[in-house]
């Protein structure tokens, strides 16, 4: 997955297509930013100036998917966090899950959400819940997986057509779909075209987790914020 | 006097075995019958029908389960037999046009993601390879249900989780919780 | 023989022996985990066949063109069509029906009763809160029809926007990237026009605008006038030098200058930038059947101070508010105030009745053409799910009163503008565009209802609009004030409460 800072406007709408897709429930009164679940969040981040000279930028942040000692796989004792041979996907397991939160704490990303609360829909939305996603249940993790109910679907799809092999077209997860200005494009890194772009980076590159998430930005001032280790600590998000 | 002991240890291990195998089942599983008597029987036989015939695999690879009432209806608008079971389905369900409220044997929990597509269009796996003889049955079993966890019995019988496993295990197919599980 | 004490310690360790060779304790164990997954509470989502509807996004004036994705009949997902993406409230549009505050019941009969007896000597007014529907047009016969009917448009005169020709844009205040015109136009015009947005607080438009000119709150009209005359505008607290740039800057060719609220000075400002007919055009209307003997449109302000008996506010589909201090000097001492809304959020608290709508998307209804559409339009919204009982549909209620039967009246228009055989008409399924004089009545009403738009055909002259400077302090809605008066979709927790990318005002 590659994500053009330059390019979000913070408009939000990946992470409500994440919402409706995952069927992740709207947060009971009274949850603020740190107990709430969102699999993509965007962050605000600023130039640190006053008045009509800051700047703002938009930082789309979701689990990054790690590929090298994956932090939260590591250290989970239920083996409920397994990093897809396949697919490069971390995936997590709330059947598994004991609801330790040693992967919250391991992730550098903060990309992991607990459920503080018995999933809750107001009267009658249980009906839009997607039937590709099972809800989670209260005490347990969960964080982005690409969407895999989508790619379940497009296996499926690709199977009734007599394919083992997807097209890049088949899946696409939801905030992709939702971005409005193509911020976010999703392909898979083994195919050339998919390489990352020159100037790309990556966040906390040097932990070592080799995230599959590559950033763009033309501007210095966020490439800095971003690219600095405790970077999005100055976020406002 | 150990004889005697032993006596005393086997009845009670006799009794909990008799308990444990024959009348927990009873306890835990709510039993009931389906709404409608069906045979596939009749309808594989006579009607010569193939199970893709009203078990279908719709063209984005979903399966549609349990046929809905048009599709029965569609045959069976009228009476084409002479037998009860028939004529009360036409009665309750077709000419009300009331949906059956099938209980689903196989019905998997909500975390399980199941293709058929891929195993029935991929894989070539026959559907008696999962469901045993339930396409030649000739009437259909009453519905047990667990009381607690609330799933069919039946799929502590022949698809359980590590059934799946099993074989896939022996076909090289064991990758990720995530293919499974959604 | 006799059981001793060590004979039923012998006979409980058989039973535990054999119990633990049974089926029995593993499966407690297997059902108490199970149990734990499937706590009470916890929704089984409905599983079934796949399904794609289209309509068109009636949560505000852009219209966008929705493919929702159905589980049977119920939409579980929206999405926009390629290149014409849907913001995130149109995305969640379909929970909108979930939301907390919604009012379900109300007597409508009784209201009924109520304002037909007022009617027959007191003045009637209907204030539309998104004019230049097919419900609008229902509004307008309906006066027309009552003895003191009056129809009060929350903007009197509604341009239209040429992105197309736009290359600098001042915005008093307007959202212009957010929830303003259609986000894909506003998209792709965004490359070739500059935007400086003058406003007090650092609202999304201001956050992602080229420059934002932080003015003092009130001071909209003294930057006006600054701008208009190069004098003064100290009052702004902005720099004289940056008024003059920003003036400087205006003169040049594709100058637009648009503000939240209409005034003279606005108009005057833009006949002065040659804005006016190029940028700046009528909004043009779908034809309607000759049929329809509409009642004028009565600018707010030139309505007698206290002469107002029943004032029905329709809210179901509001864009723009008018502040109800506005409002309030207008009625009658003993006035009847009837709203048309989902929730108590808007002019509820005022209003002696409120009488329950559908929202979106379980209305039938049209929606104007854009405000970034120099061309007419003609969408409507259908419903992906049926509305509870006991919903009012306000334009059949009023119709009503009037002996007006406004149930075929989106049909009547459909006829009218196949009636006319201009425009071309495109169905979103196959994506294919054919010219309305091609196809049958039926069969266009049919398309119209499957998911496709009319557009009327190109060509012609713009024309300047009929601006009447004469609706100040109407409110544009943005976002957060749209979330601040009226229903929205649950999952907004997401952008207000759990992250804080959107502010609540």
């Amino acid at each position: 997955m590659s994500i053009d800072i330059d390019k979000c406007t913070g408009c939000g709408a990946c992470m409500v297509a994440c919402a409706v897709e995952n069927n992740v429930p709207p947060a009971p009164e009274g949850v603020n930013e740190r107990k709430g679940i969102t699999w993509i969040r965007v962050f605000r981040l600023d130039n640190g100036a006053e008045g009509v000279d800051r700047k703002w930028a938009f930082l789309p942040m979701l689990c990054q998917q790690c590929g090298e000692n994956t932090p939260c796989v590591s250290v989970c004792p239920q083996q409920a966090v397994q990093l897809d041979p396949a697919t490069g996907i971390v995936g997590q397991m709330p059947e598994r899950c004991l609801g330790c939160r040693y992967c919250m704490a391991a992730c550098p990303y903060h990309a992991r959400y607990f459920n503080w609360w018995d999933p809750s829909w107001p009267a009658g939305m249980e009906k839009t819940l997607n039937p590709a996603v099972a809800p989670r249940m209260r005490g347990v993790v969960e964080k982005c997986n690409f969407c895999h109910g989508r790619w379940h679907a497009a296996k499926a799809r690709a199977a009734a057509q007599g394919r083992r092999d997807l097209d890049p077209a088949d899946y696409v997860p939801a905030c992709v779909e939702a971005c409005p200005t193509s911020a976010i494009r999703f392909g898979d890194l083994n195919d050339l075209e998919n390489a990352p772009e020159r100037g790309s980076f990556r966040l906390l590159e040097k932990l070592g987790t080799g995230p599959k998430i590559y950033y763009q930005t033309q501007r210095d001032w966020v490439r800095e914020i971003a690219a600095a280790p405790g970077g999005t600590e100055r976020a406002h998000g | 006097m150990s004889h005697r002991g032993t006596l005393f240890f086997l009845a009670g291990a006799l009794i909990a075995l008799g308990a444990g195998w024959a009348g927990f089942p009873r306890v835990i599983y709510r039993s009931r019958p389906q709404p409608v008597e069906f045979s596939h029987k009749v309808h594989a036989e006579k009607a010569g029908m193939k199970c893709e015939d009203c078990h279908e695999i719709r063209a984005d690879g979903s399966f549609a389960g349990i046929p809905r009432r048009e599709k029965c209806a569609g045959c069976h608008e009228a009476a084409m037999g002479t037998t009860l079971a028939e004529k009360q389905f036409i009665d309750g369900y077709v000419t009300p046009q009331r949906e059956v409220q099938w209980s689903v044997y196989a019905r998997q929990p909500e975390n399980v993601y199941f293709s058929h597509a891929s195993h029935v269009k991929l894989a070539h796996l026959e559907c008696a390879t999962c469901h045993g003889d339930h396409g030649t049955s000739d009437s259909l079993r009453p519905y047990q249900e667990d009381r607690i966890s609330g799933y069919s019995r039946d799929i502590w019988r022949a698809m359980k989780m590590n059934d799946c496993v099993a074989c896939h295990r022996s076909h090289g197919f064991e990758k990720s919780c995530l293919d499974c599980h959604k | 023989m006799k059981a001793t004490r060590r004979d039923l310690f012998k006979f409980a360790a058989g039973g535990a022996t054999g119990l633990l060779l049974t089926p029995a304790p593993w499966r407690l164990v297997t059902d108490a985990a199970l149990w734990s997954e499937n706590w009470p509470g916890i929704p089984k989502p409905v599983r079934g066949e796949l399904r794609t509807r289209f309509t068109h996004c009636a949560l505000c004036p852009a219209g966008c063109a929705v493919k929702a994705r159905c589980v049977g009949d119920q939409p579980i997902s929206l999405i926009g069509l390629p290149g014409k993406p849907l913001c995130a409230f149109g995305l969640m549009g379909h929970q909108l029906p979930y939301h907390a505050g919604r009012v379900r019941q109300a007597d409508a009969d009784a209201v009924r009763a109520v304002i037909a007896k007022r009617a027959a000597n007191e003045t009637v007014a209907v204030l539309d809160l998104r004019p230049g529907r097919t419900a609008s047009w229902t509004y307008r016969r309906a006066m027309a029809a009552l003895p003191r009917g009056v129809y009060l448009a929350a903007r009197s005169s509604v341009p239209a926007v040429n992105l197309d020709a736009v290359k600098i844009i001042l915005s008093l205040g307007v959202p212009v990237l957010d929830g303003w015109g259609t986000p894909s136009n506003v998209q792709q015009a965004r490359s070739h026009f500059r935007l400086i947005q003058a406003e007090p607080a650092e609202s999304r438009t201001a956050l992602l605008a080229d420059q934002w000119l932080k003015i003092r709150p009130g001071t909209e009209l003294e930057l006006v006038e600054a701008l208009a005359t190069g004098r003064g505008g100290a009052g702004t607290g902005l720099n004289e030098k940056v008024i003059a740039s920003v003036a400087n800057e205006l003169v040049q060719a594709g100058a637009l200058f648009l503000a939240a609220e209409e005034s003279p000075s606005v108009l005057e400002l833009n006949r002065k930038l040659g804005a006016v007919g190029k940028t700046i055009v009528a909004q043009r209307e779908a034809p309607v059947p000759r049929s329809w003997k509409p009642a004028p449109v009565t600018p707010i302000n030139s309505v007698p101070e206290r002469s107002i008996g029943v004032l029905l506010i329709d809210e179901s589909a509001a864009d723009s508010y008018v502040p109800w201090s506005k409002l309030e000097g207008k009625l009658a001492p003993d006035a009847l105030v009837v709203t048309f809304a989902s929730s108590q959020a808007g002019y509820g608290r005022q209003a002696k009745h409120l009488l329950p709508t559908a929202v979106y998307p379980e209305s039938t209804g049209d929606i104007p053409p854009a405000i970034d559409s120099p061309l007419a339009t003609f969408r409507l919204t259908t419903p992906l799910v049926a509305p509870p009982r006991g919903v009012v549909n306000p334009a059949q209620f009023i119709g009503g009163l009037a002996a007006i039967d406004a149930a075929d009246a989106l049909r009547e228009r459909a006829g009218a503008i196949h009636a006319a055989g201009r425009g071309s008409v495109c169905t979103y399924a196959d994506g294919r565009s054919i010219p309305v004089e091609d196809i049958q009545p039926d069969q266009f009403w049919k398309a119209l209802n499957d998911g496709a738009c009319w557009i009327d055909e190109p060509g012609g002259k713009l024309l300047p609009p009929v601006l009447r400077a004469s609706t100040p302090a109407v409110v544009a809605l943005n976002w957060e004030k749209r979330a601040a008066r009226g229903p929205m979709p649950p999952l907004v927790s997401k952008l207000y409460q759990e992250s804080n990318l959107r502010v609540r005002i």
